[in-house]
Order: C-alpha cells, then sequence, then structure tokens
C-alpha cells in the first residue's frame, strides 16, 4: 500500500491544477489518470480561449493543455499514474485502482475528484445508427488522430461546443451542413456563431432533430420547425451531436457524497461548499465533474481544490485562494445559467449575475443588426479597427494587445470601446482576439484574421464575402501575415461599397 | 479518410501497423486507437446492439458509453476507443454480449 498526502482522480485541467497547487507545498501527490496520456479534452481544444491574461486567454487550448502536461512532468513530488483507473474507496480511506492492468491499494488524506463529464445523447429515430456521434468524439477523431468523422455533418446544438466544432470541421475540410438549435436564440458566444456564420454554414433556431435516415450507416437528418412543424431533410454521412454534458459522477456516488440533481450544472452534481469540499470528509471535487462548465472555470476550482486540501494538511493558507474565488465569481458574472445552478447548492446567494441584453438578430442569426454594425463605422476617412464584439462576455485581451491604448473596457465582462483617435490600424487586436471578431478596415482594404488552408499569397485573386458566407466580388490579396499562432491576417483589396460587409475570404482552387 | 494538411494541428504519425478487423487485414497508425484506424478506412459498425440487434458504433470516443464495445484477441466487450492499435492484432465484431468462455 502507497501513502500520500493527497491523490486525485482524472488527469484533465482540473486535476493537473490541483495537482499542481499542491505540489507547491511539497506534498506527496499522486495524480491518476484512466487514458494513455494527461490533459483530458483540453487536447482537443484548437480554439484561443477567452477570459484575461491570468487565464492563457487569447491562447490555444492545446498550447494550454502542453503547459500544464509539462509542468505536471517536471514536478518531482507529483507521481503520475496513466493507464490507471480508479476503482473505489473504502470507509478505512484505502484506494483501490488498476494501475496498467494490475490492481494496487493506496492510502491517501485528501482525495481531489476531477473525473469530467459525460456527453449526453437525444432521443430521436435512428439516434443509434453508427455516424451519430458525440461533439467529443468528432474532436477527438479529427484533432488527436487526424481522422476525418465524415464529409458532410450536421451539428445538432449551437452551444459553445456545437459552434467550435463546427468551426473545427470546417478547418479540416468537413462540409457543415448546418446547426441545429431548439431555442429561438443561439446557445453560445454569438462571436463563435458568426465565425461559422461567415463560412455559409446556416444555424436553423427553432428546428430540432427528429429522425435520422439510413440502414447501416448514417445518410441524412430530418429536421423540424418545432413552430410551424415543417420538416426539411439534410443529406449527411454524420450527425454530430452537441447536446450538453453530465458530470461522471460514478465514484463520487461510490464513496457516498450527497448528491443533487440541478438540471443547470448537468445533472446529479456533488453538494459542495465554495472550498471545493463534499459532504465526506477530505474529500474534494473540481471540474465538471462539479457542475458542467467550461476549461478556465475547471482550471481554477481544481487549483482551489488542490491549495485547500493543502492548506487542511499543512495549515498554511495561501492567499491565492481568495483570489481564486474572486476570479471565478468575475467569470460566472455573465453566466446566469451556472450562477442559479450554484445557487441551488447554496453557494453564491447574494451574487447577482449582468442581466443579458437580447441582441435581436444578432442573437437568431449569428449576423449582427443592421444598426449595430453602423454604429462601429467612425466619420473620420482613415484606417481603424472595426471591434464586432456585442456580447458580454468574460474576455478582454485586445486590451492588452493594443500599443496606443485605444482599446477600453470597463470591466472583464464589459465590451470593448475603440477611441478611434488613439487606433493607428496596425492590426495586433485582430490577432489576438479569441472571438475573431475584430477586423482593420482602410480606404480600399479589409484585414481580417484567416485560419484556413490553403493560405493564399499575396497577388493572389481570392473571392470576399460577407457575414453570411456570401459572395461579394472577387479582389486582390495586398498582404499576408503568418502569425506564430496561426491565425493569420490577410489584408484583401475590397471595393468600397463592400468595405463594411466584406468579413472574410474564399481562396479559389 | 485522413487529414493530410490542417490550419492550425501537425499530426506525428510514426509506424503504420497491421492488424486484422473480422479476418481481413487492415492498417492503423502506431499510438492511434483501435476506434481511430478503423474509422479512417470508413468501418463505422463495430458491435450489434444487445437487444435491438442493429448496428452500434462510437458514440463518444472517450471510453465513456459503450457503444464501441469489440473483441480483441478473445477479449470481449474491449473499449476501441481507448485501446491502441498493436502490430497483429485481432478485432472482431461483438455480437450482443460476446463470449469469453468459449474462446478458453
Amino acid at each position: 500500500m502507497k501513502n500520500y498526502d493527497i491523490l486525485i482522480i482524472g488527469g484533465g485541467p482540473a486535476g493537473i491544477s490541483a495537482a499542481l497547487a499542491a505540489s507547491k507545498f511539497n506534498l506527496k501527490v499522486a495524480l491518476f489518470e484512466e487514458k494513455e496520456t494527461l490533459g483530458g479534452q483540453l487536447v482537443k481544444q484548437t480554439h484561443k480561449f477567452f477570459g484575461s491574461k491570468d487565464e492563457s486567454a487569447g491562447t490555444r487550448g492545446i498550447f494550454i493543455a502542453q503547459k500544464l502536461i509539462n509542468d505536471v512532468n517536471n514536478k518531482d513530488n507529483i507521481d503520475v499514474y496513466l493507464n490507471s483507473m480508479v476503482l473505489g474507496y473504502y470507509e478505512d480511506g484505502v484506494v483501490t485502482a488498476l494501475v496498467k492492468g494490475k490492481m494496487e491499494k493506496f492510502k491517501p488524506k485528501k482525495i481531489v475528484i476531477a473525473t469530467g463529464a459525460f456527453e449526453k445523447s437525444l432521443p430521436f429515430e435512428n439516434n443509434d445508427l453508427p455516424g451519430v456521434f458525440g461533439a467529443g468524439a468528432v474532436q477527438t477523431l479529427m484533432n488527436v488522430y487526424g481522422v476525418l468523422p465524415g464529409k458532410e455533418v450536421l451539428m445538432v446544438g449551437s452551444g459553445n461546443i456545437g459552434l467550435i466544432v463546427s468551426y473545427q470541421l470546417a478547418q479540416a475540410g468537413v462540409k457543415v451542413k448546418g446547426i441545429v438549435e431548439i431555442s429561438e436564440k443561439i446557445g453560445g458566444y454569438l462571436v463563435h456563431a458568426s465565425k461559422v456564420r461567415r463560412l455559409g454554414i446556416p444555424i436553423y433556431t427553432k428546428h430540432t432533430i427528429t429522425k435520422a435516415i439510413g440502414e447501416n450507416k448514417v445518410e441524412g437528418a430530418i429536421i423540424e420547425n418545432i413552430e410551424t412543424k415543417e420538416k426539411k431533410q439534410i443529406s449527411c454521412d454524420v450527425i454530430c451531436l452537441a447536446t450538453g454534458l453530465m458530470p461522471l459522477s460514478d465514484i463520487i456516488n461510490q464513496i457516498n457524497c450527497e448528491m443533487k440533481y440541478i438540471s443547470e450544472l448537468g445533472g446529479y452534481v456533488p453538494v459542495h461548499d465554495d472550498n471545493m469540499k463534499t459532504t465526506v470528509e477530505n474529500i474534494f471535487v473540481a471540474g465538471d465533474t462539479a457542475g458542467i462548465e467550461e476549461a478556465t472555470a475547471a482550471m481554477l476550482e481544481g487549483e482551489l481544490a488542490g491549495l485547500y486540501a493543502s492548506y487542511e494538511l499543512t495549515n498554511i493558507f495561501d492567499n491565492r485562494i481568495n483570489e481564486i474565488k474572486e476570479r471565478l465569481k468575475e467569470f460566472r458574472k455573465t453566466s446566469s445559467k451556472v450562477v442559479s445552478g450554484l445557487k441551488k447548492l447554496n453557494l453564491y446567494n447574494d451574487f447577482t449575475v449582468n442581466s443579458q441584453e437580447d441582441l435581436g438578430k444578432l442573437h437568431r442569426t449569428g449576423i449582427p443588426e443592421k444598426e449595430s454594425i453602423e454604429s462601429n463605422i467612425p466619420k473620420e476617412n482613415k484606417r481603424f479597427a472595426i471591434i464586432e464584439c456585442y456580447q458580454k462576455i468574460p474576455c478582454n485581451p485586445c486590451v492588452s494587445s493594443c500599443p496606443t491604448n485605444a482599446i477600453s473596457m470597463d470591466s472583464l465582462n464589459g465590451i470593448p470601446k475603440l477611441d478611434t483617435n488613439k487606433c493607428i490600424g496596425c492590426g495586433n487586436c485582430v490577432a489576438i482576439c479569441p472571438g475573431l471578431a475584430i477586423f482593420v478596415v482602410d480606404k480600399e482594404s479589409v484585414l481580417l484574421p484567416y485560419e484556413f488552408l490553403p493560405l493564399p499569397n499575396k497577388g493572389d485573386i481570392v473571392e470576399v464575402v460577407d457575414r453570411e458566407g456570401k459572395f461579394l466580388e472577387k479582389n486582390i490579396v495586398l498582404n499576408v501575415r503568418k502569425m506564430k499562432d496561426k491565425t493569420n491576417l490577410i489584408e484583401v483589396k475590397v471595393s468600397k461599397e463592400h468595405i463594411n460587409n466584406a468579413r472574410h475570404i474564399r481562396v479559389v482552387k | 479518410m485522413r487529414i493530410e494538411n490542417h490550419p492550425i494541428l501537425e499530426f506525428k504519425r510514426t509506424k503504420k501497423v497491421k492488424f486484422y478487423f473480422d479476418g481481413k487485414e487492415v492498417w492503423g497508425y502506431e499510438g492511434e486507437s483501435i476506434a481511430a484506424a478503423l474509422h479512417a478506412l470508413g468501418i463505422w459498425e463495430y458491435r450489434e446492439g444487445l437487444k435491438t440487434k442493429r448496428p452500434r458504433g462510437l458514440f463518444c470516443a472517450i471510453g465513456h458509453c459503450s457503444s464501441c464495445l469489440m473483441e480483441v484477441n478473445g477479449v470481449p466487450n474491449t473499449r476501441i476507443c481507448v485501446t491502441p492499435v498493436k502490430e497483429g492484432i485481432i478485432v472482431k465484431k461483438q455480437l450482443p454480449k460476446g463470449d469469453l468462455v468459449e474462446k478458453l
């Protein structure tokens, strides 16, 4: 039997963050991961993260994962158990695990459970056909193994995962036939929605999938307008379900932690306090297991659980504990769903969420209202940035990227404001914006972010398209700035009449 | 179907390994899951539903849903989405529950 101070179950962003936090106190830490590699779902996230600099905003998830994994591997006091599944916890404090196929016993003083989540399915006819995949499976195939999930995909769900995976599919060269969303509004961040709309991908709000077509494999889908009941057939070989996640709580149930059903947090979640402690002594939770959120919250919660468990062992209180709680609050400032879930756990009782205003057409289509677009266009005739970011989300890398302090924001959850007198049109903000929502417009050109292949060369003629991916004109590429983080900047010549609508290019082969 | 060029990612593909699927010789890259290798070859049916007898394929691809259970080297109920391909392994479509006793 091996003794540890802290044993962590799950090697994703939450588990790794907990391990790193505990390692600061020179405690003996064990990190268990069921699979062959660490990083959890973060290793599939090719998009740039939101947030502030402290949370690696503007950095792609894959790079955040790499850094976390390297940090863990460089710590002598963290024993990493890969291919090792924790089987159970006994009343005498013993944990059993299958370590590379052999059962072993461990006795930790504290346990942090960070087992992540499980993909939800959706009831519809033929939903068991091969070709109906969870969004995580699609990401695993294409972003981990470089295997194309299919040729034509119908996405179900317009939350952040549905929108992000649709964009990633397009980057991999897969045709996305549409995104189906049952509610009247798009669920995810609207900058993500605008990104996919520019590619010409339709978002069918107030629609649901009623049937998968096919004998042994998916060949198509029937979607239905939930109001008019009008049906539409879509041919596709993959139906990708991005319909939510459920906390993976088997081990927490086995330990007999008190559980509560909270739909806003994804289903049954362990009752826990604001230090991530469950109702069972010495057992902590973090990340999606504690309630579905996203990776940034998972990393913060993991660190919090690791620090608090360490505090209970060492009596050293790290002030970072209070700092993380504040960061989490700022992050949740616009997440009414998560906060109302947390209130059911008796947390965040006095906390008020910034109400999200209905952004009209933008919320329903991913395309901003004409007035919003026009309000961005300054009177002066000069080169300047256009920030098409209208929704309050926790994100601010554009502010610090500006060399002339032309961009300001009243808080992390504010909306960026541009001082056109200060803006020099350098394009730094275009390159850093995680939502790809900033463009630089000149008299006869638009500078835009481009994350597709093939990359055009200076002098090439490309198709200039609008916010819906509709063809505007053919024009010439004036400049290509290859960037290290692969959000390349393309400056394309655009005739005056299209300047305020040209937002993407298509390279014609 | 594999991604050759990707705007963001680079795929480090190492050695090709041969293995068997329902008696046919197939291949994958060392280090990838059996599911990824089969999917790339267009093989999407991995077992039959327990009660429905209908074809089942991948669903979650992270070892949680049991949709892709197959018989690997005689061991039924192997989660092929988290089991790496190895030279010469024998992978068979699993009929309902699989059968371990028969193999012994």
